[in-house]
């Protein structure tokens, strides 16, 4: 059920639920007027669309051109594939045997156009149809099997018109102008007088070399031997059109349906067979989680996700790489060996608070666009900042001014500082509203130079008279 | 830090320490205060501050809000009463990137001008906003004193303007200096220093203050979260650093800037040069000289003796006489004249007979509109022979408070009199008042949980907790019941602020109706800005602030039962041929008392609702007094002071008025012994607990408007020992008190109810002759009133009238009133033709 203009209605139901009589778009309330019993769950969107994903994913297996099809199918272009399983027939039991076996209810429909595979699944006998008899079994299809709004389809009944043989041999103008252009669309598109393109859910990769086990392998060393098989035969068609690889990606497709993607990045195209197995060893030894191959994977597939010229590499030697990509590739080559969440940089944060002031953020994550405010400019010749911060501030022994003066001199470390030189304070209240337990001193910061040229920055914590007796003195960081 | 750079600050040897301390610190002065009047900057009210400063010594205190002078009045009010010393200007910030610059006005033309000058940014923004550029201030700033807050750290940014300035106002200009605790201000005050040498302008320091004690620095953070549409977590720079922004006392600004004494003592010759005070806006009253006359006191004696012959064509009746020579004393004496003469000019434009309009129906009322005076100008129809009302109350000589009169208009009607008001005193000198709206519980904790980053759910719940205009935070058991915890770190502090928050000014809108005329510029008396309404135009001041300054005020309200009672005057004309005229209904009938006694009361004014038509059968009124009871006693006030009760039952005769002292039976003896009225409350203060009347005057006051909880409770301790040093037992005192203390946000004064119960004659004569006239007449005057059409209708049916459905070839726009054809033997047709507009009626029939 979901809320729908604020009451609970039936979005779905189940077979024993609709045979009870329930209909999705029922007010609930009506529903359990009618059988007390039944379950209802919240619907899930994100969960619902995560399994959609995750099925299309799975059938990535019968062809590289899956689609997804929200809010409950999905579409699959098998254009060229169909022989690999014995024929469109075969292929489509496969499918649905294999859904079946998963715990999913299937229908599978396979025919010449995007519109008509649609409707035939869900309108029609699941089935192959052949391309001659597309129009024929099109033509006793209710009309709601051209992916029409249901109250398009309302509006089609309500004059009359209940299957698509209906329209088909009405003229079209008055049609379209009755019922909007996207009648006529769907109507075209069913028939294939009109394209339409499958929109994939994962980019086509540009390489790909698969190899299928009636035995399915569970050993992480057999994985990898096939890797390798497959990384030369891909270096050898790359090598044909002059790529490398920058980035690979390894699909492995478990029995249960599971599927798995580890994926590894190159700084510059490469497609010597032995390097990137070695990228792939790294990357599996790394893996936090076990590869975890259950009853085996009965598919490997190998793919070149992005390639690019290998000329183009002997370029970037020539030409003086900026700093930024030169990070940036650093960043990669760590992150396949690492882990790409593990190498980390510094990200500003707005607080006046020091030791908040900065924290890791991993490096591949984008830093936040411009800052919201900015902080507030000190008139001076030198860091407000020092370069050091400690990360804990160290307690010293310091004689100064009441209430507020710099010290005259401090002992830190038992080495005693005289001072030459102060500037502040600089008064940093803590930031009430978090739960720090302790930290709600007031600090007063100094920049302080001592007789030997040492810079620090000292703070005071506390302030004199008002928030403790024996104000404390800390050294928070060094300048030189 | 460098060795070499000029900048670096040596330790201070401690010689030159040793004998600040002991010394008594230089007089001080702080000059840029940002109350929370500049909303939702400011963290503390303007009488905090002013408080705050006299409990630390500070010589003046100077308020500047930004481009603002809303906060100002209630600093003055504050300041009188502490006798501190206050000076008013405005932080004027710029939009073409000059920096802020505080402005004084030195005299009362230098305040006008600094009006003027933010009525130019006002008019030029929309509402709430104002843009000021520096050419501008330019235009207006003879007689300003002007202290230029350059930004920091950069201050040199300022050097440009510095010179604009010099150039035209040489000895007027001055620098400001803050030291903020930001670790450079040790070289900041340098670099003033170096301006200061290069411009040759005096510095002045500046505590640049945002709330007035350090523990607001939370909610002033808050503030700025809910400004910037933030959370805490989210604000980061837009936060101070620190709670520094505080006033501080002489001694520590003076150790503050010990590098630059100077500065300091600049301040207090500063504030000496601020001559203005806000009393010396001494109201003067629009010029109502009339033609033919030498005075206004003439003109007006000659309009009321006019009219109290038409009032009394037998001969005034001597009680009458004496009144009216008595107020036209005690009016002579205040110099008033002018102000009756104001509203019986409104009065007579809306009775007037326009070219291509009708007269509109119009009723004063307030305490002075209840005089014998405004008797005979027209102004009311209360007849003084019938009620005894206290003049004085408004009209005291020892209070020169100015009177109180609004009128009421028809609803449909009353933009008309409004923009008659606009042409006939100009927009420079009539405006509307203005009204503080402030947080409220609700409110605040929506705003508050927003800073603090509540989920919705929560906000929402912990508001759940609260009535709509509570003026109380959530408290704990509540919190408690809805599933949240009340000691949870976080939620406490979001409680605490909230409860602080609440009364902080939000925005100022526009009031009901209140005009403020002046005889000179009103833009030099208050700054003026725009309203979301087109047309019209808004003060800075709301009511309470008007009247603490004695400013003239004419409420122009409006009144949905003056358009039914002229539409249902306008039917008897043309249907039964009656005279369309209020004073020809004749006076205490008793049937309409019966009516009203059987609790047969939809439609009519005020005494329609479920809980007045349940105390009318039982009070059973039997005169207009009666009804004027009747009006005051179903109200939140007297039902919270639990007064209903004991009235009844003295009234059914099962208890006795008792009156513990003679002197409480001539306060109370119209109300059987029972404080039903604002007056009897204040009369009570003075003749029992003996306050002065200006003593009363502020209870009365404090209980209604400024609603500060600390007052009101030196007032309970005041008013119980009063009563009990007086001779009464301490018991009643205490009761007394929580009667009256109902009054303070719910009370009604005699007067208005005076005022009222007429309209609910009025309204009740008609309904009970003519029932058809009231409602169509009810009916075509929606929205209005209690009831739904469906219910008036239903009430018609019952009471005899025919409704006809709609015709295409019958109807109106209006509901009309037809023959009714089949009963030829009645002289009165009592059918109503249903209108095509009333379709809520249509479809109950």
């Amino acid at each position: 059920m979901r809320e729908v203009k604020s009451a609970l209605r039936l979005s779905a139901l189940n077979a024993r639920a609709e045979s009870l009589g329930l209909k999705p778009g029922m007010p609930l309330a009506d529903a359990r007027a009618m059988y007390p019993q039944i379950k209802v769950e919240h619907t899930d969107d994100t969960a619902d669309q995560n399994l959609l994903e995750a099925i299309t994913d799975w059938c990535s297996r019968y062809t590289p051109l899956t689609g997804l099809n929200a809010p409950d199918g999905m579409m699959l272009d098998i254009t060229g594939c169909a022989h690999l399983f014995g024929g469109e027939e075969a292929m489509r039991q496969d499918m649905t045997r294999r859904l079946r076996t998963q715990g999913f209810t299937a229908r599978a429909a396979i025919a010449g156009t995007v519109g008509a595979a649609w409707g035939f699944a869900r309108y029609g006998k699941p089935t192959v149809v052949a391309v001659a008899a597309l129009r024929e079994t099109l033509l006793p299809l209710p009309l709601a099997a051209l992916r029409l709004d249901a109250d398009k389809v309302d509006a089609l009944i309500r004059v009359g018109l209940k299957k698509i043989a209906d329209i088909v041999d009405r003229p079209r103008a008055p049609l379209a102008a009755r019922f909007g252009a996207i009648l006529l669309r769907r109507f075209d598109q069913a028939f294939g007088v009109l394209e339409e393109p499958i929109t994939p859910r994962l980019p086509l990769p540009p390489y790909i070399a698969e190899r299928c086990f009636a035995e399915p392998v569970t050993q992480e060393a057999s994985v990898l031997q096939t890797i390798e098989h497959l990384a030369g035969d891909l270096a050898r068609r790359m090598e044909e059109r002059g790529d490398g690889a920058r980035a690979l990606q390894v699909t492995l497709y478990r029995v249960d349906g599971a599927v798995r993607r580890l994926s590894v990045a190159t700084s510059k195209p490469q497609r010597d067979t032995r390097a990137l197995c070695r990228l792939f060893r790294e990357r599996f030894s790394s893996l936090t989680d076990e590869l975890d191959p259950g009853y085996g994977f009965d598919v490997v597939r190998l793919s070149v996700t992005t390639a690019e010229k290998t000329e183009a590499a002997q370029k970037d030697i020539v030409s003086s790489a900026t700093g930024s990509d030169d990070i940036a590739h650093l960043i990669d080559r760590l992150g396949v060996r690492f882990g790409t969440r593990r190498v980390m940089r510094f990200a500003p944060q707005e607080t006046h608070i020091p030791e908040f002031a900065v924290i890791n953020v991993p490096a591949r994550e984008n830093l936040p666009t411009a800052a919201q405010s900015e902080s507030p400019q000190q008139d001076t010749d030198g860091p407000a900042r020092p370069l050091r911060l400690f990360e804990k501030p160290e307690e010293i022994d310091a004689i100064a001014e009441v209430p507020d003066g710099p010290p005259a001199q401090f002992r830190w470390r038992r080495v005693l500082h005289e001072i030459t030189h102060a500037e502040g304070p600089e008064r940093i209240a803590m930031e009430w509203w978090r739960d720090d337990k302790g930290r709600t001193l007031t600090r007063d910061y100094f920049r302080i130079e001592d007789n030997h040229g040492h810079r620090f920055w000292l703070y005071r914590e506390g302030l004199f008279g008002h928030e403790t007796k024996p104000p404390r003195w800390f050294v928070h960081g060094l300048f030189a | 830090m460098t060795e070499d750079s000029s900048t670096v600050v040596a330790l201070p040897s401690p010689k030159n320490r040793s004998g600040e301390d002991t010394a008594s610190p230089a007089p001080y002065a702080e000059l840029a205060v940002t109350t929370n009047f500049s909303f939702l900057r400011g963290g503390s009210h303007p009488s905090e501050f002013v408080k705050q400063a006299h409990a630390l010594g500070l010589t003046a205190i100077g308020v500047a809000d930004r481009n603002s002078l809303a906060g100002v009045v209630r600093a003055y009010a504050q300041a009188k009463e502490l006798e501190m010393r206050l000076v008013v200007g405005s932080r004027l910030v710029f939009s073409d990137g000059t920096p802020d610059i505080l402005a004084y006005p030195t005299d009362r033309a230098a305040y006008g001008r600094l009006c003027r000058l933010l009525t130019v940014g006002n008019k030029r923004a929309e509402k709430g906003d104002c843009i000021l550029v520096l050419d501008d201030l330019i235009e207006f700033a003879e007689g300003l004193l002007l202290i230029v807050v350059p930004p920091r750290p950069n201050v040199a940014l300022a050097s440009p303007i510095l010179k604009r300035l010099r150039a035209i106002a040489p000895d007027r200009l001055w620098l400001g200096v803050s030291v903020a605790y930001r670790g450079d201000d040790l070289r900041h005050l340098k670099r003033i220093a170096e301006l200061v040498h290069e411009h040759r302008i005096p510095p002045i320091a500046i505590g640049d203050v945002l709330y007035h004690a350090p523990e607001r620095r939370a909610l002033q953070d808050v503030l700025t979260c809910i400004r910037e549409h933030t959370t805490l977590d989210a604000a980061g720079f837009r936060l101070e650093a620190n709670a520094e922004r505080h006033l501080k006392s002489p001694a520590e600004m003076a150790r503050l800037f010990r590098r630059m004494p100077e500065a300091i003592e600049e301040t207090a010759r500063f504030a000496d040069r601020c001559r203005f005070s806000l009393k010396e806006l001494r109201y003067e009253y629009p010029n109502e000289t009339r033609e033919g006359f030498a005075t206004p006191q003439e003109a007006l004696v000659f309009y009321a003796e006019e009219g109290a012959r038409k009032r009394y064509p037998e001969g005034l009746p001597p009680k009458v006489r004496n009144a009216l020579d008595h107020e036209l004393k005690l009016i002579a004496e205040l110099n008033y004249a002018p102000y009756f003469l104001t509203v019986h000019d409104i009065v007579r434009f809306a009775r007037s007979d326009l070219p291509d309009k009708k007269p509109i129906l119009c009723q004063g009322r307030g305490s002075a509109a209840n005089s014998v005076v405004c008797y005979c100008l027209g102004v009311t129809e209360v007849d003084p022979n019938q009620v005894d009302l206290l003049f004085e109350r408004f009209l005291s000589a020892e209070r020169r408070e100015p009177p109180d009169i609004d009128v009421d208009f028809e609803h449909e009607r009353r933009e008309d009199v409004i923009q008659y008001i606009y042409k006939r005193y100009g927009r420079e000198r009539a405006s509307l008042a203005a009204t503080v709206i402030c947080y409220r519980g609700r409110s605040a904790i929506r705003d508050i949980g927003k800073a603090f980053g509540l989920s919705e759910d929560t906000i929402g719940a912990l508001a759940g907790t609260l009535w709509g205009w509570s003026t109380d935070a959530p408290i704990s058991d509540e919190v408690k019941r809805i599933g949240l915890d009340p000691t949870d770190k976080r939620l406490a502090q979001a409680l605490l602020l909230a409860q602080q928050l609440i009364e902080f000014p939000r925005h100022l809108s526009q009031h009901v109706g209140g005009f403020v005329m002046t005889r000179g510029r009103l833009d030099e008396v208050i700054p003026i800005s725009n309203a979301a309404m087109e047309d019209r135009t808004v003060v800075e001041w709301d009511k309470d602030d008007l009247n603490e300054l004695g400013i003239l005020k004419v409420d122009v309200l409006a009144l949905g039962m003056l358009s039914c009672i002229r539409k249902a005057l306008e039917m008897l004309n043309k249907h039964y041929g009656l005279l369309a005229d209020l004073s020809a209904i004749p006076k205490e009938e008793p049937e309409i008392y019966r009516m009203l006694s059987r609790a047969d009361s939809i439609g009519v004014f005020q005494v329609e609702s479920r809980a007045q038509m349940s105390m009318l059968p039982r009070l059973k009124p039997e005169n207009f007094y009666d009804l004027v009871i009747e009006v005051a006693i179903v109200r939140p006030g007297p039902i919270q002071g639990g007064m209903v009760h004991p009235y009844l039952r003295r009234r059914q005769g099962i208890d006795k008025p008792d009156y513990p002292k003679p002197e409480l039976k001539e306060v109370l003896k119209n109300t059987l012994g029972i404080p039903l009225f604002q007056e009897q409350a204040m009369r009570i203060a003075i003749v029992a607990a003996k306050f002065t009347p200006s003593e009363a005057d502020r209870l009365r006051r404090s209980m209604a408007t400024f609603r500060h909880l600390g007052t009101i409770k030196t007032f309970e301790d005041k008013f119980i020992n009063g009563m009990v040093t007086n001779g009464y037992e301490r018991d009643f005192a205490v009761r007394c008190f929580e009667q009256i203390k109902g009054f303070g946000d719910y009370g009604f004064p005699e007067s208005h109810a005076a005022s009222f119960a007429l309209l609910v004659y009025f309204s009740s004569w008609i309904k009970c002759h003519y029932p058809d006239v009231f409602a169509a007449a009810l009916l075509n005057s929606q929205p209005m009133g209690f009831y739904a059409p469906a219910q008036i209708v239903r009430d018609a049916q019952e009471h005899g009238v025919e409704m006809r459905a709609v015709d295409t070839n019958h109807s109106d726009w209006d509901n009309t009133l037809e023959q009714f054809s089949s009963w030829p033997g009645l002289t009165r047709p009592p059918s109503a033709r249903t209108s095509v507009r009333a379709e809520d009626s249509q479809r109950a029939l």
